[in-house]
This record gives C-alpha cells, structure tokens and sequence, in this order.
C-alpha cells in the first residue's frame, strides 16, 4: 500500500490555471454553467459574485473536492479533471475552504504536519514546521493546543502559517476573511499579498470586492454559474457591484 | 476483590481491543460494523481450523489468522462494499452491516462445517498453566490476553502518534474533505483503517475463544461489551473507547464480588432471574447510562451535527420532500458540497414504489385452495409468514417511515406474544382480547424504550433499542412463569362467536385480513400529515424544528405505531405457534428479519409480505424440498445476510429494481415499436 501521505512531485514554483467550459451539477441543480478562466503563473484572479453564484463550486470543483460535470480543468498543461483532490494537491495546490480549512481535533503543530507534508519534501518538513510556527508567535505559543480551540482568527493564522511557510505554486482561497474582525481580514489580506509577493498563483473568491481588487490582477463576476464579466481587477468594481445587486 | 478485578480487566482488555476497532473503522468511514463480533468469530474459527483441526503451530496459525486474514477481510469489505456506503444514508450504511451480521454466521458454517467446537485451546498450553500473582489466580490464556492488549495499545499508540499513517488517519477522521485537499489520499487511509480495525477484531475473537468457547453466542457477547464501550467514547475517542471497555469488564465482574453480591442480595434475591440475568446485561445498562447521560449533556449531537456540518454532508436521509421541491424549484439545490451522483442515489431511497400488494393478498386468498392435503405444511408456513409479514410492518413504520433503524421490534413482537400467553392462561381471557390488551400494554414499553436515543441520532437508536432487546432477553425473558421452565406457555387459536380458527386454514385467512389492515393502516399513515411529517423529519431535522415540527414526538409516534404492529404480530405468531417461547424472540432473529425486509424495500408493505414469507418458507423448502442437508442448510441464512449487502447496490429494495427493469424493458420495446412504424412509414 502506498502511503497517503505521499511526498510531492517535483513541480516548477508557479502554476498556471486554465478552466474550459466548466460545469458542476447538484442533482439536476446547475451550480456552475460552463465557466472559462485563466490564470497567469504568478497572477492573482479574483472570483466575484452573490451568494449562490457558483464562486464555491468552481474553486472546489477546480482542486477535485467536487466532481466535474462537464469541462476540463488544466494546471500547466496537465489534465486535472477527473484527478482526486490529493493527487491534485501533490501537484503543490493549495486549498484553503470556506471556513477554516483547519483540523480541530488536531494539535496546532499536528496540523501543519498534515497540511505541509504534501507541500514539503521530507528532508524540508522540520524547517517548513519552524517557519511555519514562527510566522504568526501566537501559534508557537499554542503549538500543542487543540485547533479547534482556537479562536476565529488564530484559526485562520493557522491556515495561513501553511501557505507562507511554503508557498503553494497556486492558492485557491475561498472566503478566507469570513467572520472576521476587521484588523484580522487585513492580517489575512497582508499574508495573501505576501505570498503573490513570493510569485504563488491566486485563485481568490471573495465577497470583500474592494479588498479583493486591490490584490488581484484580474476579476472574474459570476451570476448564476457563468461569467458575467472578467477583465483587470482596476475595472472589475461597477461590474462586481451590479454581480452582487443583480443577484445570483 | 482482586480476583474479580483482574478477571473483569482480562474480559475489558478483550472488549477493549474490539472497541478500539470499532473506533477505528466507524471515524475513517463512518460505517458502525454490527458485525465486527462475527467477524471476531469468524477469524477465531479460521485460527482453530489452521491450529488444531490441521496440526499448525498455534502461534503460526494465530498470526495467520490474525495478520494474513483478518486485514484481507477488512480489506475485502471495504473495496467491495464499505468504500460505496460511506456517502449512503446512516439507515443503509446500518442495515448494510446488519446483514453482514447476519450472513457471516452461516458462512463460517458453511466453510468450517457445523459441528461446535468444544474445547477451550487457544495460544496458550492446554491445559492451562496456572500461575499466582499478588494472591491472584490466572491462567496462561489470560495472561496472554494482558500482555497482548498491552502490546497492542503501545503499538497503535506509536502508529496514530508518531507516524505518517497515524498523521493521515488522525486527520482523515477529523476532516475526510480536508484532508483529501491537503494530499492525503483518504481512500487509502480509510482502507488501511478497516484493515487495522478487523485485524484488531480478529485478535480479540481469537483471545476470547479460550475463555468463552468457540461459539457465536459468545462472540455476540464479545461485541456487546465492545459497543458499551464504544459508547463511552462517544464513537470517536480511542482512549475512552479503551478505558470505557475496561470499565465495563470490571463492572460486570466485581458485581459477583461478595460484599456487592450481598448488598444486591438483600434489595433482591441473589437466585432472581433479575439478578441473574444482570451480569449479561451490565455492558447495555452502562451504555443506556452514557447515553442518558450525554442526552443530558446535549454533548453527543453537538458531535454528530458538527461533523455533518463541516464534513461531506449525510445526503442521507433519504429526504423525499426536498428531492421533490428541488424537481419543481430548478433555483433550489442540495448542499453545494454534495456529491452530485449520490445525491440523486439515495433520495430516490424515500420514493415509495407503488406497491402490488392487492394481488399478492388476493393470490394469498387462494393459497388454501392449493396448499392442502400433503401440501398442508405450507399453507402452516405461509401462516407463520403473515405473522412475521406483520411484524415487518413495524419495521415499515420505523425504520421506512420514521429513518430510525430499531432493533428491539422482535422483542416488541415478544413481549406481545409472551404478554398474550400469560393473559390467556393466568386471567383466563379470550385470546383476541388478550392481543388487544397486549397491543396496549407494549406501546408505552416502546416508548420507554426509544426515548433515552430518539435526540442522540440514527445510530445510538440502533445501539439503545438493541440494549433495550438484550436486557429484556436477560430477564424478563427468563422468568420461569414466561417461559413456563423452558416449555413455552400454550396458547389457542381465537375464536369470534362460532368461528373457530383453530385450523390452518381459517387462521391463515385470518391472519391474511389482518395482515391486510394493518397494511392499509400504514399506507394510511404513510399519506397521512404523520407521514409528511416524518418525511419532512427525515429530510431536515433542523428545517422541520423550524417550521415547528417536534421532531421527537414525531419519532416517538412513529416508535409506538411500530411496537404496536410488532406486539400485535407477535400476538398472532405464538397463535400460529400454539405455544409462547421466548426463545422465538431472541434479537439475533430480528436482524435476520430487518435483513429480509430492507432486502425487498423497506417502505413497502408488499416487500413486509415477501419478507415474512421467505423468511418462514425458504429454510424448508432447502429441507424439505430441496432435500439439503447439514451445512447446506445455513444457505438461506447466508442469503438473507447477502441480499441486505445489496443495499450498497440499491437502498431502495428489490422490488423498486423489479419494477424499474420491468418498466425499462417496457419502454426499449415500445421505443423499438415506434421506431418500425416510423420505418414502415
């Protein structure tokens, strides 16, 4: 049996993102009707719309936690689509859900162990660890404390001590500043520019446009499952407004 | 003291060992394994066959058993049948196991024959050595027993702890999705789980064998003090599950530990069927506490909901109403993190095919035309079919209509038949109204019997009401004036006026009609703002509680219409009988029995009539018919266990798979005709 934790392919640093006419379904329910999307290596793409727009579904159909109805999923090239989630995460895919994207009944320290054993090479793990603990003290300090225990944001620095340590070649965060206070949604937005500062691909959906826009490149509005607009993310703010009013 | 403690640590590291194996397999796949003591047994079977039925040494045999066929179990039953139900309803994932229970009896039969193995040989010398410590007598077996439960904890404390497996399974059972997006490969993980989880279930079968005996009673009794325990841990703990099985094997021993024994004595007599019958039921009286107890707390259904929340969603529950609004509302959707493919699988478990149940009572009303003289013996089986075709009903209430999954409506049916013999021979009542008096009497019973769960969530029904069917078993079961000192209690076929139905004829008719109306009873229900709201219970608890549906009366009215109908079939069963038996009422059948109903569809009162039918038809037609013998005769066992497994294929029962092959080939023919008419035009 080979282990589930295999170690992760060797991978240039930065991805590139392309999405061709998906959909994912629910039943007879369409929850993302033929979307096309691309990112650059290196980019940031910000995914904009309602609720119930199929923000959600396209980034966990797009990392293989939802399967694919219709359409291809492509990461350098590579056909991705019907891949499970962990082989797509052995390609250095990042995915932080909605939520916290946390386990809480794992130590701090257990869970950075889970979540950068497939980022990491095994000689590399103890210093990711190190890097990881010290980037936000507060998780050093708490290292051996249930996750689930923490609050909202130290959660959430927990999610991002993952992605700094060793920088994904491309992060899908979904939500990420759900829930929190305002002085930890900038801590979140520092962290993301962080990493594009360190060249991760960013694949952002998000509901704080402004935010959103200013770390992004380019924008994509969905309405109902497909793309209502996309261009530079300079432009994209009347567009995500009118997503957000139009509804879903 | 010491004696009874080390004996009961001895009987909790066994329970223990199985408990952690339950642990294990239920957090990786969410699958509770009803069958993990006959699994247990199975394994011991195969380690004595190897050891002394072919001369291998003990200790060989004992890892090969242990290490070579219990984990290609595990494995086997993952990939063939688990790895499909981790996404299905709790009810089938339930049932699915239920019938594993039910089919590996048979099996081992089958392959290692059915003579029972006597002696007591296990890994240690036999005969035993017998060793001193601190005063304390034990045994080789015993000991081996400690050291290896010992050897056992640290090793799956250095595997969950400090391995990259342990890492991958420690986050698997916390947050399969997660982990899955963060590289670990969760089938794999889940795989290795069942695997490690049946391996542990054979060393606890093959350590219990010496100290109980090679029988499958005994391993029934392994599994009950692993479920205490399980319990205790609240399905998820290892530690607990470990320290809870040890306390339930203390308990159950220092209870015949004299200053106890006395205290109990002088409340009530140390001879008391009551007393008697306490020991076996300890494990389920610790388990119904644990369970009062986190009702109390609120704490289990904070865990369940939890998990359902953040996790794959429990598409479950068949919820009929949604799968139907969400057909006319294309704005409305399931969970967006809901497997497409399965949603759609399993919702359409809660469309109640339209039953053919006019006909099948229509032919049945003509069975004596045909089934006399030397076919008389059928028309007395088909008798006892209805009878338990009633008491299937109740399971049609239950578990089709309420989503709750009991397995104590044989001891409902018990309690009813017993209740009508005592009635009938000690206040001298007519046996029609005996039943009706019986019937009233077990409604509330059935109700006490549901409440202590109804909150906690489908499998702690399951585990309560089948706490509740052994500790009836253990004693009220077991008073003499009930079981009339093992004879049975006779009983006469009723009477209206100057109808007689003391032939099988007439009381088959009679049991036909009855049969009839309590299935119109129950598709009355069905339809009835009691069947919406149970349709709407199971298909959101939460949506129901807010549209002010109490879901708990809603269960309990479903619990109490179903231990009526069971009451009310029991009744007519020890009628059929002449005679109530406890003994016919033992919960093992019961399971035989839920594994034939849920085979033919649960929701249906026609799959009741099959189910009964079959179930006291098919062992005599293998006998009678067939003219099998020996352990071919355990094949209608064997296949009444498979035809629940293949729920994994079809939660929704045989019958819809009939009728839909049926209307398929109808439209493929009528497709061909269309097309030769266009070809001739």
């Amino acid at each position: 049996m080979t282990s589930p934790l295999a170690a992760p392919t060797a991978q240039p640093t930065v991805a590139r993102l392309s999405v061709h006419g998906l959909e994912v379904r629910y039943g007879e329910a369409l929850a993302v009707a033929g979307v096309d999307l691309e990112v650059a290596a290196g980019t940031a793409v910000a995914v904009l719309g309602a609720n119930g727009a199929g923000k959600s579904s396209l980034a966990a159909a797009i990392v293989g936690a939802v399967p694919v109805a219709r359409g291809r999923v492509h990461i350098d090239g590579t056909d991705v689509t019907a891949w499970a989630a962990h082989r797509v995460a052995r390609l250095g895919i990042a995915f932080v859900p909605e939520g916290r994207g946390i386990f809480p009944h794992l130590s701090v320290a257990d869970n950075l162990r889970a979540l950068l054993r497939a980022a990491v090479e095994p000689a590399e793990r103890a210093d990711a660890l190190g890097r990881a603990l010290s980037t936000f003290p507060v998780l050093r300090d708490r290292a051996r404390q249930l996750a689930g225990t923490l609050s909202g944001g130290e959660q959430q620095m927990l999610a991002l001590a993952r992605v700094l340590a060793a920088p994904p070649r491309l992060l899908v965060a979904d939500e990420m500043s759900l829930g929190l206070a305002p002085k930890l949604v900038d801590l979140v937005f520092e962290s993301l520019a962080r990493a594009k500062a360190q060249g991760v691909t960013i694949l952002l959906v998000e509901q704080y446009v402004d935010r959103a826009l200013e770390l992004a490149d380019t924008a994509v509005v969905l309405r109902q499952g497909r793309v209502d607009w996309h261009g530079p993310s300079t432009e994209a703010r009347e567009h995500a407004v009118s997503g957000y009013l139009g509804g879903g | 003291m010491l004696i009874f403690l080390v004996a009961g640590l001895v009987a909790g590291c066994v329970y223990a060992v199985a408990a952690v194996g339950l642990v294990l397999t239920y957090s990786s796949s969410r699958i509770f394994n009803f069958a993990h003591g006959e699994i247990a047994f199975f394994v011991a079977i195969t380690f004595h066959w190897l050891a002394f039925s072919h001369g291998m040494n003990r200790f060989l045999a004992g890892a090969i058993a242990a290490f070579v066929v219990s984990p290609l179990i595990g494995l086997g039953l993952w990939a063939g049948l688990f790895r499909k139900l981790t996404h299905a309803p709790p009810a089938v994932r339930l049932v699915a196991t239920v019938g594993l229970f039910v089919a590996i009896g048979p099996l081992s039969r089958i392959v290692f024959g059915t003579e029972q193995i006597q002696d007591l040989r296990g890994l240690g010398p036999y005969p035993h050595h017998n060793y001193s410590w601190l005063g304390v007598p034990l045994d080789s077996d015993q000991i081996i027993v400690l050291v290896t439960t010992i050897l056992l904890a640290v090793a799956l404390v250095l595997l969950l702890r400090y391995t990259a497996f342990g890492l991958s399974v420690r986050a698997t059972v916390d947050a399969p999705s997660l982990a899955s997006t963060a590289g670990i490969n969760v089938a794999v993980v889940s795989a290795g789980s069942w695997m490690i989880g049946t391996t542990l279930a054979g060393i606890s079968g093959i350590m219990l064998a010496p100290l109980r005996g090679y029988l499958d009673s005994q391993f029934t009794f392994l599994i009950l003090g692993a479920f205490a325990g399980v319990v205790i841990a609240r399905m998820h703990s290892l530690p607990l599950a470990f320290a809870g099985s040890l306390l339930v094997g203390v308990v159950q021993n220092l209870i015949r530990w004299k200053p106890i024994e006395d205290v109990i004595n002088h409340v009530v007599n140390r001879d008391s069927v009551w007393v008697r019958g306490l020991q076996p039921s300890l494990p389920f009286l610790i388990m119904l506490a644990f369970l009062v107890c986190y009702r109390g707390l609120g704490r289990e259904r904070f865990v369940v909901d939890n998990r359902r929340g953040t996790e794959e969603p429990d598409l479950l529950a068949d919820a009929a109403p949604e799968a139907d609004v969400a057909a006319v509302d294309p704005a409305r959707g399931p969970s967006p993190s809901a497997d497409a493919t399965t949603v759609g699988r399993w919702r359409r478990l809660a469309r109640t095919p339209p039953g053919g149940l006019v006909f099948l009572a229509a032919a049945w009303l003509f069975l004596p035309l045909w089934l006399h003289g030397s076919r008389a013996l059928w028309l007395g089986l088909a008798g006892k079919g209805l009878c338990v075709a009633i008491i299937a009903l109740s399971y049609t209430v239950v578990a089709g209509e309420g989503g709750l999954i009991s397995l104590c409506q044989i001891t409902f049916a018990g309690i009813g038949g017993l209740l009508v013999g005592q009635l009938v021979v000690n206040n001298n009542m007519s046996v029609l109204a005996a039943t009706a008096l019986a019937v009233v009497i077990v409604v509330p019973i059935g109700l006490l019997a549901a409440l202590p769960s109804l909150r906690l969530g489908d499998l702690y029904v399951a585990l309560a009401t089948l706490a509740f069917a052994e500790l009836v078993q253990n004693t009220w079961f077991q008073l003499d004036g009930i079981s009339n000192f093992g004879s049975g209690v006779p009983v006469p076929r009723p009477k209206i006026g100057p109808i007689a139905f003391g032939g099988d004829t007439a009381f088959f008719r009679l049991v036909l009609i009855v049969f009839v109306l309590v299935a119109i009873v129950v598709r009355n229900m069905q339809r009835s703002t009691t069947g919406l709201t149970l349709a709407a219970t199971r298909s959101s608890e939460v949506a129901s509680a807010t549209m002010g549906i109490s879901i708990v009366r809603a269960k309990l009215v479903a619990f109490g219409l179903s231990a009526a109908i069971a009451a009310l079939g029991g009744a007519f069963y020890v009628q059929y009988a002449r005679v109530a038996q406890p003994i016919e009422f033992l919960w093992p059948f019961g399971l035989v029995w839920l594994a034939i109903v849920v085979t033919w569809g649960v929701r249906s009162p026609t799959a009741a009539l099959l189910a009964g039918t079959l179930y006291a038809v098919t062992p005599d037609v293998f006998s009678s018919l067939l003219h099998l013998q020996g352990k071919w005769l355990e094949v209608p066992g064997l296949m009444f266990g498979l035809g629940a497994l293949g729920l994994a294929r079809e939660p929704r029962g045989a019958l819809v798979q009939i009728r839909e092959g049926r209307r398929g080939k109808q439209r493929r023919r009528s497709a061909k005709r269309d097309q030769r008419t266009a070809a001739v035009a």
